[in-house]
C-alpha cells in the first residue's frame, strides 16, 4: 500500500537573477512502512524534497498524493491540519520547545490534535518509555543530552501515529554512540509500530540501517536501491 | 497547553521581561496613584462642598439669588417645610436668615454673607462647628448678647488676628523641641503685637538664620498666632424697612475650612438676634438647606419640591458648587484617560520587547507551525504571553499603588507649602488619596486590552514567518 505518492515534481526557485532547478522532475512512491533515506551531495535537493513531501513547502509544478490526498490542492489551513494529523518532523537540531519537560513536548502535539487528556498521559508515557525514556518524563530539554533530546523529538513525532516520520538529518549533530542508539530505536519502532520513515542523511550509518536509498543528484533520483537491491536497473 | 507555554515563555529571559514587568508595574502604580490622589482631593471638596458649604440642596425665594433683597423671603414656609417634614428622602434641614452687610472694626472692614442659624438644626446638616480653630472660642455654646462666630480670614481682614510672641508662646515651641538658641533669638520679639503675617515673617527673617527660617519659620508664625475674641465688630446693613441699622456683634469663635472663598464671604449669628435687629417675623427667611438620607439622588428630590412648590427655587450642590459637581461628573473619566496614556507610552515597550522575544525564536515557530501548529494558536500564544507581561506588571502595580493610597489615606499627604493657592480655590491641602474598586476593574480591563493590542505587531511578525525559512534560520 502507497502511503506517498509522487508524479513529475519540479521546484524552481527563481527569485534570483538565475533559476535554480531544486526538484528536477521526480517520480517516486514510498509504501506504507518503508525505512528510506534520502542520501546525495548538498544541494542535490534532499530538503527540498522532504520539504514538499512534508507539506511545507509549495512544488511548482507536479503532484504529491499522501494517502490518496493530493496534498499540492490543499490550502494553507487545511495544510497545517493535515501535517498536523498525518505527518511526524524530526528535525536536524532537535528542535524542542525548551520551556516544556519531555513529556509536555511529546503530549503538546496530542493536545493541539484534541485528544482526551487520558490518552495523552497514556500515550506519552507509553512512547517516550519505546524510545528509553521513560524516566526523564519532567526533564527539560537542557537537561537532556543531545540523543536524549532527539529520542524525544522522534518521540512527538510518533505520538499521534502519523502517517509517516520525515527526519531531515536527524544524526546530524549526534556522535557515534547517540546516532546507533537513535538508529536502533527508530528501526525498531519502524518494526514495531510499521511507522514508514523517511530521512535524509549524508550520515553512512544511517545509510547502512535504511531499508531503502534514494540517491538525488542536481534534483533527480539518480539511483533507488532497495535493501541491496538496485530498484531503478529493476 | 498554549497558556502554559505562554506563561513559561514570559520567564524565558527572566531579566529582560523583569524589567518590562517593573516599567509596567511603576507606571501602573504612578497612574494609579495619582488618580487616587485626585480622587482624594475630588472627595474631600465635595464632602466640604455638601457638608460645610452648601449642603445636598437649598431652597430660595426664586428673586433672593439675583440681588440678596431682604424681602425675598421663601414664600409659603409653614407648607414647605410641612412638606420637608414628611418627605422620607430629607434627612435634616435648617432654616436660615441670609443678610449682606459691612463689617467694621476700629482696625479694618469687610463686606460678609451674615448667616442667621439655628445652633441644632444648623449641626444637622452642617459640620461647621466641627470646624472651629481648636482653643479659639466656641460655637454659640457661651450665652452672651449677640454672639457671633466668623471665619479665620475675616479675623484677618478685620485685624481681629494678631501675632504675638510672648512667654507662652515660647514656652510651647520650646516644647515642640525648638532649639535653645532659637528661643533666645525669638525672646527679642517678647510683647511686640503684629497686626499682619507680612509684619511678624519679616522680623523674623531678620533674627533667624535662613536654615532655621525654613526649618521652624511657618511653625513659629503659625504659633504665635492669637484671635481676640470678644472683639466687637459693628454690621451695618439694611432691615425689612429700608432703614440702616448698625448691631454690634461679639466674636465668639473662631473657625476654618479648606476653602478660603467661602471663608473670606461668611459669618454665622444666632437666628433670633438677626431676626431682631433686620425687623423679619419668626417665619421668615431667606434659604433652607438640607441634607438627604443615604439612597435618595438630590436631583430627584429636588423634582418632587419643584413639583409641590413651583413657586420655590431649588438648587442641588452640583449647581450650588458647579466646579464641584463637573468634578465628580468627569473625574473618573479623567483618571482613566491617565492611565490610557501611561499604559499607551508603555506599550511600545512592550511591543519593542515581544518583537525582540519573536526574533530569538523564529526557529521554535517556524517549528510549531512545522508540526501543526495553527495561525490561531500561534496568535493567541504571543496574545497571552503578551498579556502575561503585561498584566503581572499591572497587577503588581494596581497593588503597590493600593498600598501607598492606603497608608496615605490614613496619613494623609500635606501639600503645606501651596496651601494658600490650593485653598484659595476650596482645595484642602491636606489631601487623603482614596480609590474605588470600580476603577481598579476598569484598569484591569485597559491593562488586558493593552496587553491584546501590544501583541498584534509581534503576531503580526510570527504569522508572517514561512515555515520553512524559519527552521533554516540561526535564532
Amino acid at each position: 500500500m502507497n502511503v506517498i505518492e509522487i508524479k513529475d515534481l519540479v521546484k524552481i526557485y527563481d527569485n534570483t537573477a538565475v533559476q535554480v532547478t531544486a526538484v528536477d522532475h521526480v517520480d517516486l512512491t514510498i509504501e506504507k512502512g518503508e525505512f528510506t533515506a534520502i542520501v546525495g551531495p548538498s544541494g542535490s535537493g534532499k530538503t527540498t524534497l522532504l520539504n514538499m513531501i512534508g507539506g511545507l513547502d509549495q512544488p511548482t509544478s507536479g503532484n504529491i498524493h499522501v494517502d490518496g490526498v493530493d496534498i499540492t490542492k490543499l490550502k494553507s489551513k487545511q495544510l497545517i491540519d493535515f501535517r498536523l494529523n498525518n505527518i511526524g518532523f524530526v528535525f536536524q537540531s532537535y528542535n524542542l520547545i525548551p520551556v516544556l519537560t519531555a513529556g509536555e513536548n511529546v503530549s503538546f502535539i496530542l493536545e493541539m490534535q484534541g485528544a482526551p487528556k487520558v490518552e495523552i498521559e497514556s500515550r506519552t508515557k507509553e512512547i517516550l518509555t519505546e524510545v528509553g525514556l521513560g524516566d526523564r518524563i519532567n526533564s527539560r530539554p537542557n537537561q537532556l543530552s543531545g540523543g536524549q533530546q532527539q529520542r524525544v523529538a522522534v518521540a512527538r513525532a510518533m505520538a499521534s501515529k502519523p502517517k509517516f516520520i520525515i527526519a531531515d538529518e536527524p544524526t546530524a549533530n549526534l556522535d557515534s554512540k547517540a546516532t546507533a542508539k537513535l538508529l536502533d530505536m527508530m528501526e525498531e519502532l519502524n518494526r514495531k509500530e510499521h511507522i514508514t520513515f523517511l530521512f535524509s542523511t549524508h550520515d553512512q550509518r544511517v545509510m547502512n540501517k535504511a531499508h531503502r536509498i534514494l540517491v538525488l543528484e542536481d534534483g533527480r533520483i539518480v539511483k533507488d536501491e532497495k535493501m541491496g537491491v538496485d530498484a531503478t536497473k529493476e | 497547553m498554549i497558556r502554559s507555554i505562554a506563561w513559561k515563555n514570559v520567564w524565558r529571559n527572566r531579566k529582560r521581561s523583569l524589567i518590562v514587568i517593573t516599567a509596567v508595574m511603576l507606571g501602573t502604580t504612578a497612574g494609579v496613584f495619582t488618580s487616587g490622589l485626585m480622587q482624594g482631593w475630588v472627595d474631600q471638596r465635595i464632602d466640604a462642598a455638601i457638608f460645610t458649604e452648601v449642603s445636598h440642596i437649598k431652597l430660595y425665594h426664586p428673586d433672593f439669588l439675583n440681588n440678596e433683597e431682604i424681602g425675598k423671603t421663601i414664600p409659603k414656609e409653614k407648607s414647605v417645610t410641612g412638606f420637608l417634614d414628611k418627605h422620607p428622602g430629607i434627612k435634616a434641614y435648617s432654616k436660615h436668615i441670609k443678610l449682606m452687610v459691612m463689617a467694621s472694626t476700629s482696625r479694618g472692614n469687610t463686606a460678609l454673607m451674615l448667616n442667621g442659624i439655628d445652633v441644632k438644626k444648623e449641626k444637622q446638616v452642617s459640620r461647621l462647628y466641627m470646624q472651629l480653630l481648636p482653643g479659639e472660642g466656641t460655637y454659640f455654646e457661651k450665652d452672651g448678647s449677640f454672639p457671633i462666630v466668623i471665619s479665620d480670614k475675616t479675623a484677618e481682614q478685620l485685624r481681629i488676628k494678631s501675632y504675638q510672641l510672648d512667654v507662652v508662646v515660647l514656652d510651647s515651641l520650646k516644647r515642640e523641641g525648638f532649639p535653645e538658641s532659637v528661643i533666645v533669638k525669638l525672646m527679642a520679639l517678647d510683647k511686640i503685637r503684629f497686626n499682619t503675617k507680612n509684619q511678624i515673617e519679616k522680623k523674623v527673617t531678620k533674627l533667624l538664620t535662613r536654615k532655621e527660617i525654613s526649618r521652624y519659620g511657618g511653625r513659629i508664625v503659625k504659633t504665635s498666632e492669637h484671635y481676640r475674641l470678644r472683639s466687637k465688630i459693628v454690621f451695618t446693613f439694611t432691615d425689612k424697612s429700608g432703614e440702616l441699622v448698625n448691631q454690634t456683634f461679639r466674636v465668639c469663635g473662631v473657625f476654618k475650612t479648606t476653602n478660603t472663598m467661602f471663608d473670606q464671604m461668611n459669618a454665622f449669628v444666632l437666628q433670633k438676634d438677626l431676626a431682631q435687629v433686620a425687623g423679619l417675623l419668626p417665619d421668615e427667611f431667606h434659604e433652607i438647606s438640607m441634607l438627604l438620607n443615604d439612597g435618595y439622588k438630590p436631583e430627584q428630590v429636588r423634582k418632587d419640591i419643584r413639583k409641590a412648590f413651583p413657586e420655590i427655587s431649588a438648587l442641588t450642590w452640583k449647581e450650588l458648587v458647579p466646579d464641584a459637581g463637573l468634578m465628580s461628573e468627569y473625574m473618573t473619566l479623567y483618571y482613566y484617560i491617565i492611565m490610557g496614556f501611561i499604559l499607551f507610552a508603555l506599550a511600545f515597550g512592550i511591543v519593542n520587547t515581544m518583537l525582540m522575544a519573536i526574533l530569538e525564536r523564529t526557529k521554535e515557530i517556524g517549528m510549531l507551525m512545522a508540526i501543526g501548529m495553527n495561525r490561531n494558536r500561534v496568535f493567541n500564544m504571543i496574545m497571552l504571553e503578551t498579556v502575561f507581561l503585561t498584566t503581572v506588571g499591572a497587577v503588581a502595580g494596581m497593588g503597590l499603588g493600593w498600598l501607598v493610597i492606603e497608608i496615605t489615606g490614613h496619613t494623609g499627604i500635606n501639600f503645606s507649602g501651596v496651601a494658600e493657592g490650593l485653598e484659595a480655590v476650596g482645595w484642602s491641602a491636606v489631601v487623603y488619596p482614596s480609590i474605588t474598586a470600580s476603577f481598579f476593574f476598569g484598569v484591569t480591563l485597559m491593562v488586558v486590552a493593552t496587553g491584546i493590542l501590544s501583541s498584534i505587531a509581534p503576531a503580526r511578525k510570527a504569522l508572517n514567518l514561512n515555515p520553512v525559512d524559519a527552521l533554516r534560520s540561526d535564532n
